[in-house]
């Protein structure tokens, strides 16, 4: 597999994924578009209802009806939704649409995350992520991936994305400057990356698209980087 | 999956197929162009929505062949809603492999009953059958599993097994129940009726009684000697003559079998046989050698002899002897009968069945077609006649299975 590889910078180092725990399929929830983490819950978009789960028991807490066709964000009380051409500012206590901003990508968007008071969107077969203003939507700056876009998250200052191309799904930590792959964790055959979210500490959520499921996966260890 | 083909897929789910095509209207990338291709589909456009598929299949990538794969599908289905059966199933038999590679296991089931279908349509009997026994349809999504199981009927119907048909009939009607789609449901429906409806009559010598085809196939595997004018030949349970290509045969034989068990004339017989009314010796020459014919081709069934008037059929072990003959009289009539098995018949076959002129064949199914009675493929010499398929095939229904592009 490794050969596929000669389009990435040869610094890449690439291991297997650790799978440690598998979430789901939910009732009523034939995919998972976007997954994030609250802190306590995590969120995961199916289509048409925002769904919570205690990450402990896997048991669903909440609910929210609203479109939810991609990434999923949280910046510490409101949560971020890409549905169609838009990116849907939410109460989660509430379900509210509070605000919404253009979508970047104009509906060729996928992921989604925040932090450091932007919004970080996906781009899923131009294979982009922006940086842009959670309150406008103007896009501050732009880095060019060379892989498949499906999910973003930013973890102590690493930016990691979700990748799906054809049958490889791999989560990436690439240099947010220049977008150099610095890091690969590859998923088992078969095992798909629709959404990422980082828990702020020893893991990643991982979206399973049309399996239904969301995946716990091991996040490595921040030494030798 | 990005957010605009995530949301016009979840629109065309709902059936919304127009707030699935506005998502998605002025994008070209190939996820767009195969949600617009079966959205197309569903609105009846065919030839776009295949245009649309096969643009779909081309552009996605080298290690997107699954997409692919259910892009392939998903035209060949399109295909076969347009009844354009030319295609070559090359093309589908590789998309197959690659879903089966990728455990894509009811996008694999969905080709699968493709072909099968396909070689119904087309008449081939034998390889649909072969194609369609080893398909387990349990655990698939409903609206798969009543597509196959009427396909099962259609051939247990076609070579009257009747039972079987009746089970998968109802196996059918519970599957497109689960599934929910009404236009299978109409068409589970339409094939069981067929089951109610006059299939033949029976000629007895007080006139005549309308049979339904479970009557038919229970007379068939009586003990009678049946002398069959639908299929053009005589049996008892699981012996079978036919005479399809032996008119004049046949026509002795319903004449001797009309009389039973009396005896019917040499005049008579020659004119049914010859279709003349003014004998002269040469044609009691050759009735003499055609009944001849007759005896040794029967042997197995029964005897034929020579009466003071003519001749009388004495069937063997003193069975019973039954006449079946289609519906309605006329060559229409006669026709449907003989492409009720469901077979492609070329007009030759047909005239020397009936022992028509090809001419008068020709122009009883010229009729026949345009009323939707018959239906043909191919062209000049290669034209073959088959019956309309007695499920429909509304096939459009199960392309959202497709959907899932990722």
């Amino acid at each position: 597999m490794s050969q596929k590889t000669s389009k990435d910078k040869p610094q890449a180092t690439a291991h297997m994924a650790e799978i440690v725990r598998e979430y789901g399929p939910f009732a009523g929830a034939a995919s998972i578009a976007g997954v994030t983490h609250d802190g306590q819950r995590v969120w995961a978009a199916t289509g048409a209802r925002l769904i919570a789960f205690d990450p402990e028991s896997g048991e669903p807490t909440r609910a929210l009806d609203c479109p939810c066709d991609a990434g999923t964000a949280f910046d510490g009380s409101h949560l971020y939704q890409i549905a169609e051409q838009r990116i849907d500012k939410i109460d989660p206590a509430s379900g509210k649409v509070l605000a919404s901003i253009p979508a970047p990508g104009h509906g060729n968007d996928s992921g989604l995350a925040w932090a450091e008071g932007s919004l970080w969107v996906g781009q899923h077969r131009d294979r982009k992520i922006h940086q842009i203003d959670p309150a406008t939507g103007a896009i501050i700056r732009t880095i060019e991936s060379n892989r498949f876009v499906t999910g973003v998250t930013w973890v102590d200052g690493e930016l990691w994305h979700g990748t799906w191309e054809g049958d490889e799904s791999e989560i990436r930590r690439v240099d947010p400057n220049s977008g150099a792959v610095l890091e690969r964790l590859e998923m088992p055959p078969g095992v798909n990356v629709s959404g990422l979210e980082s828990d702020g500490a020893g893991l990643f959520y991982c979206g399973g698209g049309g399996s239904g499921k969301v995946r716990a996966v091991r996040r490595p260890k921040a030494a030798g980087s | 999956m990005d957010s605009l083909i995530a949301a016009s897929a979840r629109a065309l789910a709902a059936g919304d197929i127009l707030g699935a095509l506005k998502r998605v209207a002025l994008r070209d990338d190939p996820p767009a162009l195969a949600l617009r291709g079966i959205a197309m589909a569903q609105l009846g456009e065919h030839p776009r929505a295949r245009e649309l598929l096969r643009l779909a299949a081309r552009g996605f990538g080298a290690n997107e062949e699954l997409a692919r794969a259910r892009c392939v599908v998903a035209e060949a289905e399109v295909a076969l809603a347009a009844r354009d059966l030319g295609g070559s199933p090359r093309t589908l038999t590789a998309a197959l492999a690659t879903l089966e590679a990728h455990g894509d296991h009811a996008n694999a089931l969905q080709a699968r009953l493709i072909a099968v279908r396909k070689l119904l349509l087309l008449g081939r009997l034998d390889e649909a059958e072969a194609a369609l026994a080893p398909l387990d349809a349990r655990g698939l999504p409903p609206s798969l599993a009543a597509v196959a199981e009427l396909a099962a009927a259609e051939l247990a119907l076609r070579s009257l097994r009747i039972v079987p048909a009746r089970v998968a009939l109802a196996r059918a009607h519970e599957a497109a129940g689960h599934a929910g789609v009404p236009a299978l449901l109409a068409e589970v429906a339409e094939a069981r009726a067929t089951l109610d409806r006059p299939a033949a009559r029976r000629l007895c010598a007080d006139g005549e009684q309308m049979l339904r085809l479970d009557e038919v196939a229970a007379l068939l595997a009586s003990d009678a000697l049946v002398i069959d004018a639908c299929r053009r030949g005589l049996g008892t349970g699981a012996a079978w003559q036919s005479l399809a290509r032996r008119p004049v045969l046949f026509a002795l034989a319903r004449a001797l079998a009309e009389a039973w068990p009396g005896d019917v004339g040499r005049v008579a017989l020659i004119a049914r046989a010859f279709g003349t009314r003014h004998p002269n010796e040469s044609h009691r020459a050759r009735l003499r050698v055609e009944i001849g014919r007759l005896r040794a081709l029967v042997t197995e069934l029964a005897q034929i002899e020579a009466t003071a008037q003519g001749f009388a059929l004495k069937p063997l072990a003193e069975r019973a002897v039954a006449v079946l003959a289609p519906p309605i009289d006329g060559d229409q009539a006669a026709l449907a009968a003989l492409l009720a098995d469901g077979a492609a018949w070329s007009t030759s076959a047909l005239a020397l069945a009936l022992g028509d002129s090809q001419r008068t064949v020709q122009r009883a199914l010229a009729e026949m077609e345009a009323a939707g009675r018959v239906r043909s493929i191919g062209q000049t010499r290669m034209r073959r006649w088959l019956s309309p398929p007695l499920a429909g095939f509304t096939t459009i229904l199960l392309l959202p299975t497709t959907l899932q592009m990722e």
